[in-house]
């Protein structure tokens, strides 16, 4: 179309990566003051008037008119003010996740399109030959942005501007060790203290494990008798990968504790991650180190780590059945790939189904799902210690970890226990973030939505448990999507030495003075709400995911609470804080010691095992195990689904039982699908929200008016109103029977 | 003494219960549940899909007359039932009575007259008369009020040369035609070739069906079919009616052959008795879905429908679906798009009503299509199951914007096969009527009632019928009565509309800058209907998309997603049988109890603000009502009772749990030893 558009232009990329000190983009900057939200530290690289963005991908038609601009953060497209005067509602000015923005990181594919050339690709060192037409970004939280530059010789605008994102998309990773965020991280701080204090100190309590206090706490929670909380690692001198704290049995001293460090990989012991009320412990550990000696003297410290004072140990190889992070990869490359709204990749309808099979994502969900209830069943049924054993625990034993943990504990189902959860089995624990979700873009080759698969296998259960959950399907997603926004210490670090390490120097050489006359050093007591980090004396700088009011506005967090939410009628917590006495803590000490039975579980078989320990990793053959159990191996098994029945009635209120039948494991459809024509509904029709809220009101009305007469009646809690309630009087709700 | 098996996550377990053939249905003790007709472990003849019988662990369809009696009796039902009975401890007499009795019953032909309908018709007890809302469309008046209610009686009158059946014996006795069409040419071939209105948009553009001519080999019977069918084109193409577009469904719908096949494989996923090819099949799940090509024909007949609403509401223009005998697919599509269209056909009444035109007086051949006298195999189709899953998929999409429910859709499907119900169980208003005066000669006339389906209460107490409604049916805000309320559902109709209606009105007239754009718009119309009249171009996209780029309106236009990931299986109905897919405590109908629950405390603390109110002296101590700790619920709820089944997740493959079963198996015979003396 273009006349000039066959001349290639020959102009260099800026050189180097763009500085952000730059002259040029720091008066651009002041100029665009008032045009561009900017928060403070984020520089505007580039920018082009009047570019169009193409509002919907399949039909083609439907534009806005708009600036687009690259800053250090984002690319963010700003909407005349004619048309964004009608959408109305002024969005909250630090949001990196309105529908027009997008995170630097968040970006995997940068395409520009020409009428004449083909559509290419874009990288920082690819030089642009042709004046781009249409500028496509292809982001990881599956949306897809097209920009369509205007035709009024504007053309070098458009060029620059689409290197500029280009080369700010690369070097927002690609140099370890510097942080490329870091000045607009720490303003973006400031403003958001500024803006969202108060409603900072409403947000959920969550126990972030990094002190010991947390640990007690939620070890006394679980009411877990015979554990205790262990600080051998607390240098972080034992193995740098575990968290700090560590729940050992309690007849283990720090002493003998220290001797079965070597016999696991990476130096990551069995310990405890949950404690069943009826007496059974769920463990995690590394493999078995090759080095690791069966017939030295403290292999009975390892029996005893494994066995956590029970007379069964059941092992399960986590491994077995799910997939391995590469796996996962794969398929969430697949799946992305067939759920972009780009018409030029989509699927046939009628061939769908079969291309959504093919991705094999929703059989890795099936996998840790069933796998996942399992293990479930086997805390439930039996008192026994299961561990769970991955060659290097860091990635699918958190996943499975967490989600029978959600599947067994009623408390982990409301959004304070579920962000305890993650902070204790994932970040704590360390799965190693920064290299899973490759927001630095360091190495390619270790990315792998481990987290996500799990978010996926959350939302599964929250579709088929609708009541069970206190969050929502809107708060997974915002989890999902919060983990492609590189401020959060939670996903920008492989493990919580890393962390800290971090957070010290950061501590130690960046005192820093207010920048643009914001407020002095964050208070420490709103930043580490419920944990005890404040006599350490560290300056976490970096916020966690957990304050959600950062990012989202009230209304928005409004839509994490379930309205459908019923906590179970006798909750589990009763019987979690310790009431019930668990069966297996008064059994003597000295039964452990030589009889214990080991058994291994996996592919759904139970096997004993001769040897106890300990078996190399890989050293038993698979075949062997599985498809001949031996007879003595049957006639050992007392183990029976019906041997209880009528504890059984008892049961599910707290364990979910979940089922991964073909038809019930279903497409995470408002997440995954977004980017497509699919209208955003919410998950619950707006009456469930409004029933409840008018529920809410009508009670408190009702409770304030007896309170006059009579004792206060309050039965589920007196829940602050709504912030969207309406007020006064509203009875549209007029029940069609 | 019989047995069954009673399939549960567990394995095996054993039921003792006596079971004797009716007439109509056999039946267990076990009352149970709240369809007042059918228990859960009542099959009715009609529902009986296919016997099989074991015979040393092979399965063997059973019919006919056989010669050595089964250890194991599987049947299948309609409504995706599986049932096994054991007959291994039964007297071999009864055996052979019970299963000869079924097949005979269940599989071979019989006449219309031996169906249960009369029998209970005449056996019944007469019905007080219930106040039935539903509109019938047996009498001239319901026309008449159809008619007015959408506007179509400018263009449009109701006839009735067809009393006593003049005309044809597939038409209903009163039905509506364009005004301009002449009695003769109604009678002239039995109502072949005519276009019979169905349903009129507020924007005057009208929805006909027509029977088409049979293929005829002589070419002069030919030519004067095809210069009658000119003369008809003629007469409607004149003002006041518009551009008819016309719209042969047999080339662009799969053939009825297509449809049944489908179902056939479809029905397969689902009926299953044994879990282990449950497990299996998981992995392809997916692709044994796509290659039963049921959804995909769900999604044509949903793609016609939203072309069809696409020709009414955005274009303007009328549309003619053409089909042999008007009375298959037409039914489908129009019902669908009158469904899609009319906010009135999304409450139950309507819905009911809507049934009642297009499929009950219209001349579904249900008797045929759903083989329920044995007679013709060939003939069986799964029409209206098609259709009720395409209602389905819309209620999923947009549950506010219907007043019934997915369970109302689900028992209303199994309704098709209870025999108590005149509704499915003709194949016309005529053989109805002639059957019905027939047995009226030498009975007493007056009692003789049939009962149609739309009474629920025959079928379910008032409490289980809470179920059938949506608790979050955006209702349509009401307005004081005496105002029209068609002018208003038209206003509120018009606001959802795409842009591209407000071009397409000739008689409005347009703005300047409106008038290139809309003279190449009819300029191209007129081309493409001229080049491919019979060519289906599915050039509705556009309108499509532009519609969902706004947002829905309850009350007005629907359409449904039809992509890939939007059609999606009517788990409810296909699943509910299976205890492996029973979750517990989960699925939507947690939510939906809950709603109702909290329903009736906002109710019951609405009425005690208002008596607060009213009365100003406090009442003093008043507890607020207590949340009903309603039982835990499973996913399967309406259909499958929870303590039959296990209540535990299942290890699924472990050796030693099938040396468990036959442990308890066999504890279990003695027990039945026991029963079987004392009785």
């Amino acid at each position: 179309m273009l006349p000039g558009s066959r001349t290639s232009f020959k102009i260099q990329p800026h050189g180097l990566a763009p500085v952000p000190k730059g002259p040029k983009s720091s008066d651009k900057r002041n100029r665009n003051s008032q045009a561009f939200p900017c928060i403070p530290g984020e520089l505007v690289l580039e920018e082009a008037a009047r570019v169009r963005k193409i509002v919907r991908s399949r039909g083609g038609e439907g534009s806005v008119l708009g600036t687009l601009y690259c800053t250090n953060l984002r690319v963010s497209f700003v909407p005349e003010p004619a048309l964004s005067d009608t959408v109305g509602a002024p969005r909250h000015p630090t949001c990196p996740h309105n529908e027009h923005d997008v995170v630097l990181p968040c970006i995997r594919r940068l395409v520009a399109v020409n009428s004449f050339t083909k559509a290419k690709m874009l990288t920082a060192s690819s030089t642009l030959k042709f004046i781009p037409e249409e500028l496509v970004l292809y982001c990881r939280d599956f949306r897809v942005l097209r920009f369509r530059f205007h035709e009024s010789g504007l053309e070098p605008r458009a060029f620059q501007v689409t290197m500029a994102i280009a080369q700010a998309q690369q070097s927002s990773g690609g140099r370890p060790g510097t942080w490329p965020y870091s000045t607009a991280i720490r303003n973006l701080e400031n403003v958001w203290l500024r803006t969202e204090e108060a409603s900072l100190l409403s947000s959920f309590p969550t126990l972030l494990f990094e002190g010991l206090c947390d640990w007690e706490k939620e070890l006394r929670r679980l009411g877990a008798a015979g554990w205790r909380v262990s600080s051998v690692n607390e240098r972080f001198d034992m193995a740098t990968s575990l968290p700090k704290y560590l729940w050992v049995p309690s007849r283990l001293l720090d002493n003998e504790l220290k001797r079965a460090f070597a016999h696991f990989n990476a130096r990551r012991i069995p310990r405890l991650c949950w404690h069943h009320p009826g007496g059974s412990n769920l463990l995690r550990a590394a493999g078995f180190h090759v080095d690791s000696d069966p017939e030295k003297e403290d292999v009975r410290c390892v029996e005893a780590l494994m066995l956590a004072g029970h007379t069964q140990c059941v092992v399960v190889e986590t491994a077995a059945d799910l997939p391995g992070p590469a796996d996962i990869q794969l398929s969430y490359l697949k799946l992305w790939t067939l759920c972009l709204p780009d018409s030029s990749v989509a699927v046939a309808d009628e061939k769908w189904l079969s291309a959504l099979e093919g991705t094999r994502w929703l059989d890795h969900v099936r996998a840790c799902l069933r796998k996942a209830s399992e293990v479930a069943t086997l805390l439930e049924e039996k008192t026994c210690s299961v561990v769970l054993q991955e060659s290097d625990d860091r990635d699918l034993n958190c996943l499975l970890a967490s989600l029978v943990q959600i599947l067994s504990d009623p408390h982990t189902r409301t959004q304070a226990g579920f962000q305890s959860l993650l902070q204790k089995e994932w970040v704590v624990a360390g799965h190693p973030f920064l290299q899973r979700l490759n927001l630095l873009r360091d190495n390619d080759r270790e990315e792998s939505p481990v987290f996500l698969l799990f978010l996926d296998c959350v939302w599964q259960l929250l579709q088929q448990f609708p009541t069970s959950f206190e969050y929502t399907e809107a708060y997974l997603v915002a989890l999902h999507d919060s983990s492609y926004i590189p401020f959060f210490s939670t996903f920008l670090f492989n493990c919580q030495w890393e962390r800290d390490r971090r957070n010290q120097h950061r501590a130690s050489n960046q005192i820093y003075a207010s920048v643009n006359g914001w407020r002095e050093p964050p208070p420490l007591e709103i930043l580490q709400k419920g944990s005890c980090l404040a006599k350490e004396g560290r300056v976490p700088y970096l916020p966690t995911i957990w304050d959600w009011a950062l990012r989202y506005t009230a209304p928005e967090r409004a839509q994490f609470r379930n309205p459908a939410y019923t906590r179970g009628s006798n909750t589990g917590n009763a019987i979690l804080n310790g009431n019930c006495a668990p069966p297996g803590e008064d059994k003597p000490e000295a039964t452990l010691a030589r009889n214990g039975a080991m058994y291994l579980f996996a592919k759904g078989a139970l096997l004993l095992q001769t040897h106890l320990f300990p078996w190399k990793n890989g050293s038993l053959s698979k075949k062997g195990w599985r498809q001949a159990p031996s007879s003595e191996s049957l006639s050992e098994q007392e183990w029976s689904l019906r041997s209880k029945p009528s504890s059984c009635l008892l049961q599910p209120d707290g364990l979910l039982c979940p089922v991964s039948l073909g038809p019930l494991i279903r497409l995470w459809r408002r997440c995954y699908l977004r980017g497509s024509s699919e209208v955003q509904r919410g998950l619950f029709a707006p009456t469930l929200a409004e029933l409840a809220n008018e529920l809410d009101l009508l009670r408190e009305r009702l409770g304030d008016g007896q309170a006059m007469g009579s004792p206060r009646v309050t039965r589920h809690g007196s829940r602050e109103p709504q912030p969207g309630a309406p007020e006064g009087k509203r009875s549209p709700l007029s029940p069609s029977r | 003494m019989f047995v069954r098996i009673v399939q549960s996550s567990e394995g095996s377990m054993l039921l003792s219960a006596t079971v004797k053939t009716e007439n109509w249905q056999f039946k267990y003790k076990e009352p149970e549940f709240k369809n007042k007709l059918i228990g859960e472990n009542d099959i009715t003849l009609h529902c009986v899909d296919h016997i099989y019988g074991v015979y040393d662990e092979k399965k063997k369809s059973l019919f006919g007359q056989l010669k050595k009696y089964p250890e194991k009796l599987i049947i299948y039902c309609k409504d995706l039932r599986v049932f096994t009975f054991c007959l291994r401890y039964t007297k071999e007499e009864e055996v052979k009575r019970i299963v000869s009795g079924i097949i005979h019953h269940s599989q071979t032909p019989k006449l219309l007259k031996r169906l249960f309908l009369f029998s209970y018709a005449t056996a019944a007890p007469t019905n007080t008369d219930t106040q039935n809302q539903t509109v019938m469309f047996d009498a001239i008046k319901d026309w008449r009020d159809e008619l007015e209610r959408t506007k179509g009686n400018m263009k449009y009158k109701v006839v009735s040369v067809n009393e006593a059946y003049k005309v044809s014996e597939k038409l209903p006795l009163y039905f509506v035609v364009p005004m301009s069409l002449s009695e003769e040419n109604i009678l002239q071939y039995q109502g072949r070739g005519i276009p019979i209105w169905c349903w009129s948009c507020h924007n005057g553009a009208s929805l006909l069906k027509m029977s088409a001519f049979p293929k005829e080999q002589e070419d002069s019977t030919s030519q004067m079919q095809k210069n009658f069918l000119d003369g008809v084109y003629r007469t409607i193409n004149k003002p006041p009616y518009e551009v008819v577009k016309t719209d042969d469904l047999s080339n662009s719908l799969p053939s009825l052959q297509e449809i049944q096949t489908a179902y056939v494989r479809f029905k397969q996923l689902f009926l299953i008795d044994n879990s282990t090819d449950f497990w299996d099949s998981d992995v392809k799940w997916f692709s044994l879905l796509e290659s039963t090509n049921w959804l995909e024909i769900v999604r044509r007949c949903l793609k016609k429908a939203i072309e069809v609403a696409d020709y009414l509401e955005g274009q303007n223009t009328n549309v003619l679906l053409v089909e042999e005998n008007a009375s298959d697919l037409c039914c489908v599509v129009s019902s669908l798009v009158q469904v899609m269209m009319d906010s009135y056909y999304r409450t139950k009444l309507g819905f009911q009503s809507l049934i009642q035109k297009e499929w009950v007086i219209g001349g579904h051949c249900f008797l045929d299509r759903c083989n329920h006298l044995k007679q013709n195999d060939k003939e069986e189709a799964p029409v209206f199951l098609l259709f009720l899953d395409c209602v389905w998929q819309l209620v999923q999409q947009y549950p506010p914007a219907f007043e019934f429910t997915e369970t109302y859709l689900t028992v209303l499907s199994d309704s098709l096969y209870i025999p108590i119900f005149s509704t499915f169980f003709f194949n016309s208003q005529h053989q109805k009527d002639t059957n019905m005066s027939g047995e009226s000669h030498h009975a007493q006339s007056s009692h003789f009632r049939f009962l149609t389906v739309w009474d629920w209460s025959v079928q379910f107490e008032p409490k289980a019928q809470v179920l059938l409604n949506n608790p979050l049916y955006a209702e349509k805000p009401k307005l004081d009565k005496s105002q029209r309320k068609t002018t208003r559902c038209k206003h509120q109709r018009q606001l959802s509309l795409p842009l591209t209606q407000t071009k397409s009105s000739p008689k409005r007239g347009f703005f300047r800058e409106e008038t290139d754009h809309f003279i190449k718009n009819i300029l191209g119309k007129r081309i493409s209907k001229l080049i491919n009249s019979s060519d289906e171009l599915h050039n509705f996209t556009e309108f499509y998309d532009s519609w969902h780029c706004k947002p829905v309106d309850f009350h007005g236009l629907l359409l449904p997603h039809v992509e890939g990931p939007g059609i999606k299986v009517w788990a409810q109905r296909y699943l509910r049988w299976i205890p492996e897919a029973q979750l517990l405590g989960g699925g939507t109908v947690v939510t939906a109890t809950k709603i109702l629950d909290m329903m009736e405390e906002v109710q019951s603390l609405q009425k005690k603000m208002e008596e607060k109110h009213s009365q100003t002296v406090s009442q003093g101590r008043e507890v607020l009502p207590v949340l009903r700790n309603s039982a835990r619920l499973s996913s399967l709820f309406p259909f499958a009772l929870l303590q039959r089944h296990s209540l535990k997740p299942v290890l699924p493959t472990s050796t030693w749990k099938d040396l468990e079963d036959e442990e308890d198996l066999a504890k279990r015979d003695d027990e039945f030893v026991d029963l079987g003396d004392v009785i």
